[in-house]
């Protein structure tokens, strides 16, 4: 009987078109990934049947977190219809820092303790922050921290503890105390800092921003949905008393029958 | 010659370089939700405010419930037609039932959407208080969605919004409050069943006393009921 004789196959593949797929997946996931903006409190929106989408461009964020902490913020890209991506957020963000902190003194009379160099530095740690919550007197104190601790404290964690000792709980986030002062003419009027940094978002020099803030779509306030109507209401009260009552609430998508 | 390269470790690294990135991407977009409050402005006279018909009126009252981690165990609606009913001529303490009982008594409902096809809680209260128009509606999109149809997108939304705002038609004005502790997501799914059902006139407004003592009326009449 002749034996039938087995070829030997080699138990090599190749290799080469599943590297092929791969790279076809990575570069799509590459081009299509937004990465996730780190935000100081963990924020669950609540869902909604609406359907408009956040707008890439101009838009200022209200982060309202479930302890009732306020953060304020720039994001999205560089409005490509500005010549030259002038406007990116780091840009925008200058000018706001600045412009806020000249409101407040402005308004209160004080005086930051922030000289010229200490004032640069700051400004530029303010344009790489995505949400930026602390009152205005402890600025100089805050860009004075590493970036560690200043996640800490806009966080609220920590507090007390190490480089944080003398940050209390109030600190976190943007007070909305009245602040009284004088109009120009002669008026009593008030105001809170939460009002002063929306102001100073609005009047940044960018009139794209400034007209998506009027039309409601560039102002976002995002909420948990487990937090309480009256957190929430304190910054839509604080809107409408600056007149922006037009704006939109971030939500998630939620699936209805028609 | 025979020239083999191997790609083994190219298509491991690769693997790798994406589930990063399949990690660390946001695909799904937030949404957003347009509002319009009224003006803080206290200079704004009350004959320059939109009066509604009483029998158009509606209001919710939200509230929550919260368990002991502090997340939302329960959102409960409040709701009447019309003006608070506010007598109590027996004097025993709870609010009488008008002659009409159908306007101005506080009820209790929850968001539960749809079952079957068919609305279910709120929803269909609110519903049926805006029948004619989304009977219109309704038969809009049946002849829009009929095959051979002429009609475009536009040409639907731009008629489904003249028949929303209609002012022939009988629709009803809500009025959406919320307690302090009512929670976000329960004004977000008041404002979403405004959507749903195709309200188009409402409006946020502040709770006040006569909406506190209602809804303590109506725990009141619960527990004498047990």
């Amino acid at each position: 009987m002749g034996k039938v004789k087995m070829k030997r196959k080699s138990t090599r593949i190749d290799m080469t078109a599943m590297s092929d797929v791969t790279v076809l997946l990575l570069t799509f996931f590459m081009l299509t990934s937004t990465f996730l903006q780190k935000e100081p409190a963990t924020v669950i929106t609540p869902s909604s049947v609406s359907e408009i989408k956040v707008p890439m461009t101009n838009v200022s964020t209200i982060l309202v977190s479930p302890e009732g902490n306020v953060f304020v913020g720039v994001t999205g890209e560089a409005d490509p219809e500005v010549a030259e991506g002038k406007w990116a957020s780091d840009s925008i963000r200058r000018v706001i820092f600045n412009n806020a902190i000249e409101r407040y003194e402005d308004y209160t009379g004080k005086k930051l303790n922030l000289n010229g160099l200490q004032r640069q530095q700051a400004t530029e740690q303010f344009a790489k922050m995505n949400m930026f919550g602390v009152p205005f007197d402890r600025i100089p104190e805050f860009f004075s921290l590493k970036s560690e601790d200043q996640e800490n404290w806009l966080a609220g964690k920590g507090l007390g503890k190490g480089a944080l000792s003398n940050v209390r709980p109030s600190d976190v986030g943007i007070p909305m105390d009245d602040i009284k002062y004088v109009d120009q003419d002669g008026n009593p009027q008030t105001t809170n800092e939460f009002q002063i940094w929306m102001r100073a978002i609005y009047n940044s020099g960018n009139d794209n921003l400034q007209s998506a803030m009027r039309k409601g779509e560039g102002i976002a306030v995002k909420a948990d949905q487990s937090t309480r109507y009256d957190v929430v209401h304190k910054v839509l009260d604080n809107l409408q008393t600056i007149k922006y009552n037009r704006f939109t609430v971030m939500t998630a998508l939620k699936t209805s029958e028609d | 010659m025979d020239i083999h390269v191997d790609f083994t470790p190219m298509v491991d690294m690769n693997m790798l370089l994406i589930s990063f990135f399949m990690l660390c991407t946001t695909m799904i977009k937030s949404q957003t939700l347009n509002i319009t409050l009224p003006s803080n402005d206290k200079n704004i006279e009350q004959k320059d405010l939109a009066k509604a018909a009483e029998s158009e009126a509606v209001t919710l009252i939200l509230t929550s419930d919260y368990d002991q981690n502090g997340s939302v165990e329960d959102n409960t609606i409040y709701y009447f037609f019309g003006k608070p009913y506010m007598e109590d001529a027996d004097g025993d303490g709870l609010l009488d039932t008008p002659e009409d009982p159908s306007m101005g008594v506080l009820h209790a409902e929850k968001f539960v959407g749809d079952k079957e096809g068919v609305q279910q809680g709120i929803r269909s209260i609110l519903h049926k208080r805006n029948e004619s128009v989304l009977e219109k509606i309704d038969s809009l999109k049946k002849e829009w969605r009929r095959p051979g149809s002429q009609m475009t997108d536009a040409e639907f939304e731009a008629q489904a919004k003249a028949i929303r705002n209609d002012s022939t038609i009988s629709r009803p004005v809500v009025v959406i409050k919320a307690t302090p502790e009512a929670s976000w997501a329960s004004i977000i799914s008041a404002l979403d069943e405004m959507q749903i059902n195709q309200i188009t006139r409402y409006q946020i407004n502040e709770i006040n006393g006569v909406d506190s003592a209602l809804i303590q009326d109506y725990v009141n009449k619960q527990s004498a009921q047990r």
